[in-house]
């Protein structure tokens, strides 16, 4: 699918926009602009999703991830009591050591992307995926889609006993401070 | 579209047995929770060590059984799995026990406690079962999430906040290496179970960058969860404001769970790699031997003593991973998390001992004088502390011993050297304990233990243990080989032989 020019075209636009939504979610200073940023993120990964024939993933993509999560981490952001006021809500941290790293890692993932013999993939007709999914959840993978569900209720169980508000504080309440 | 292949489903009902009962053991203790009081959930608390040791039986069973894959290759069934399942659910039960009258004293929430500290207890079983980087992973969610939880269970305790926070951003910082690393070898090898990646590296074409890379962010991912250095930073603070039971089940339990899945999968299926793999490891080993011993020598809280007394424990048993090639280092790794149990769990179980509502007596001059006060509880911190030491006849020397003979095995004299200059080191700030147990004054008087008999019955399982383990090392050390040699049974593929 991806050997037609205006396939290659259509994917170095979206890789672009996708790149360039990331970076402003990481770099912009406000925590708002941040979060709106990532649903041009997440939806530019559905497009690569979609490219890449894989249709029940860049559906769930979409649903879960820009309906689901960017909501809520929106609505999280929003009624969090001043939080878009912060003037540095989104400070780099040790920009030196950082950018090392960042080097370091990028060196290695380009050396590794350019000396790696990928296999390629035959083109396959566009098709539903849904079956085979559906097919393997229940069938190779059921034991991890059913530990996967037990992960959600493990962090529903955590999330509720740490955020709940109950007994009176003894102390000072419960102020995430960090001691430096 | 065709008919549902139901022969697709492998079940296996056998093998998961024991995660069945504390999964839904889990759901049950949250349950029952609805009739009890906070101010005593001891009854939830004997409700799970029952479970627990429920759970634990039917591993033991599996213990001998012939090693052999589950649902598909997603578990592996046999004495490695059934070895570390025992070994976690003892150090569950542990804190269960050391957490009955804590967990009232402190008004912790007792269902939500003892319901996370066993879903932490099925991640970890799950760790060491999975035979698929998927499993792996999913285990190691299970057990993360209810150990940040746990991590931060003392709300209003802004230590234990800072803890619970500072875990969890680590924690998932590091899930994210590990998650790429495990993309990068589904894309080098085409397969996410663990014996296809094996069979995968003895191709020709596959001796590629990107597989190396996704084994180096695999590295780097299991290192954050072991706290080896420099990937420790979190491991003091955690520590340090979790509630103690917790500390203890993440010194010992989260520990014994990353490296089942650690050694499993390096030691067992990436052995082609091994060249590679062992000299990063040769470094990572002396450094967070070195670290640890250096920092704990200056701490006075003890809490963050035991944290970077842990994280040089585990620079020692990445000596035995760096010692793949010699056929006795994955039995000494075994053992030497089996003595780590008892005596760590113990030394935490004396500083809950001291531990009341309000009142953390967790600095090192708290100790002071205490065998004058309580020469029992002093007697246990000593006897741990010793085993932590590497004195020998307790655990914690012949667990050291082991590895180190392995080292030698695999002609790693330097790195035998490091270590055991580091043993030296560390000696002195097991010591001091002892020193301000027994010769210094002033301190703290403890709650009296006679009212706290479940803690009592802590100490005394961790002691003897402590004490058997060493004594008797030979039934231990022979059943940590055994189960390690039905892990490589596991793995058909398995006639490559490690070289450096």
């Amino acid at each position: 699918m991806l050997n037609s020019l205006a396939a290659q075209a259509i994917f170095y636009v979206i890789a672009a926009l996708t790149v360039g939504f990331a970076a402003l979610v990481a770099f912009s200073r406000n925590i708002v602009y941040s979060a709106f940023a990532l649903v041009g993120a997440l939806m530019g990964v559905a497009g690569v999703y979609i490219l890449l024939a894989a249709d029940f993933v860049a559906m769930v993509q979409v649903l879960l991830y820009v309906g689901g999560i960017v909501v809520l981490t929106i609505f999280a952001v929003m009624l969090t009591q001043g939080i878009g006021d912060l003037a540095v809500s989104n400070r780099a941290v040790g920009p030196g050591a950082g950018l090392a790293v960042v080097a370091l890692a990028g060196a290695v993932m380009l050396y590794a992307t350019l000396r790696t013999p990928w296999h390629l993939a035959t083109a396959v007709a566009v098709a539903s995926t849904t079956y085979g999914i559906g097919n393997a959840f229940l069938g190779v993978y059921v034991l991890p889609f059913e530990i996967a569900s037990l992960v959600l209720l493990a962090a529903l169980v955590g999330a509720v006993t740490i955020s709940r508000q109950d007994t009176p504080p003894p102390a000072d309440g419960a102020a995430e401070k960090g001691r430096s | 579209m065709t008919q549902f292949n139901w022969s697709l489903i492998n079940f296996a009902w056998l093998p998961i047995l024991p995660l069945i009962v504390v999964a839904v053991g889990a759901m049950g203790v949250l349950l029952a929770g609805v009739q009890v009081d906070d101010e005593d959930s001891g009854a939830l608390g004997i409700l799970t060590i029952a479970l627990l040791v429920f759970a634990a039986v039917l591993s033991l069973l599996l213990f001998g059984g012939r090693p052999s894959v589950a649902f598909s290759g997603a578990l592996a069934a046999g004495g490695y799995t059934a070895y570390f399942d025992l070994l976690v659910l003892f150090a569950a039960a542990m804190t269960a026990l050391m957490s009955v009258e804590y967990a009232a004293d402190q008004g912790l929430a007792g269902a939500e406690y003892y319901a996370l500290l066993m879903f932490a207890a099925l991640g970890m079983m799950l760790m060491a079962a999975g035979d698929d980087l998927i499993v792996i992973f999913l285990g190691l969610e299970t057990m993360s999430i209810a150990i940040y939880a746990l991590a931060g269970f003392m709300r209003h305790d802004p230590r234990s906040n800072e803890a619970a926070l500072k875990y969890f951003l680590l924690g998932a910082f590091s899930t994210g290496f590990l998650l790429y690393g495990i993309a990068f070898i589904y894309g080098a090898t085409g397969s996410i179970k663990l014996e296809p990646i094996e069979a995968a590296l003895s191709r020709p074409a596959t001796d590629n960058a990107l597989l190396l890379a996704g084994v180096g962010l695999l590295l780097i991912g299991f290192g954050f969860k072991i706290a080896a250095v420099p990937f420790h930073m979190w491991a003091p603070d955690a520590y340090e404001g979790a509630p103690t039971p917790v500390t203890a089940f993440m010194a010992v339990g989260v520990k014994a769970a990353a490296f089942a899945a650690f050694v499993r999968i390096f030691m067992v299926h990436l052995g082609p790699l091994g060249p590679q793999w062992t000299m990063v490891l040769w470094v990572m080993a002396g450094l967070t031997m070195t670290v640890g011993n250096l920092a704990a020598l200056v701490q006075t809280n003890i809490k963050r003593m035991l944290a970077y007394s842990a994280i040089a424990h585990a620079g020692y048993i990445l000596v035995g991973m760096t010692a793949a090639a010699a056929p006795r280092a994955g039995g000494a790794i075994l053992y030497y998390l089996l003595g780590y149990a008892f005596t760590n769990l113990g030394a935490f179980t004396v500083v809950v001992a001291l531990e009341r509502r309000g009142a953390i007596h967790d600095n090192l001059a708290d100790y002071r004088g205490l065998a004058a006060r309580h020469p029992f509880l002093a007697a246990a911190m000593a006897l741990f502390m010793l085993s932590l030491a590497g004195v020998p006849p307790l655990a914690g020397f012949f667990g050291k011993f082991y590895i180190f003979s392995a080292a030698l095995d695999a002609h790693l004299l330097w790195l035998t050297i490091i270590a055991v200059i580091n043993s030296v080191i560390s000696a002195y700030y097991y010591l001091s304990v002892l020193i301000a147990m027994y010769v210094r004054e002033g301190g703290v008087e403890p709650a009296a233990l006679r009212t706290r008999p479940a803690l009592i019955a802590t100490l005394v399982i961790a002691a003897a243990g402590t004490v058997a383990i060493g004594l008797f090392p030979q039934p231990y050390i022979t059943s940590a080989a055994g189960a390690f040699v039905s892990a490589l049974g596991n793995a058909p593929h398995h006639h490559v032989v490690l070289s450096r």
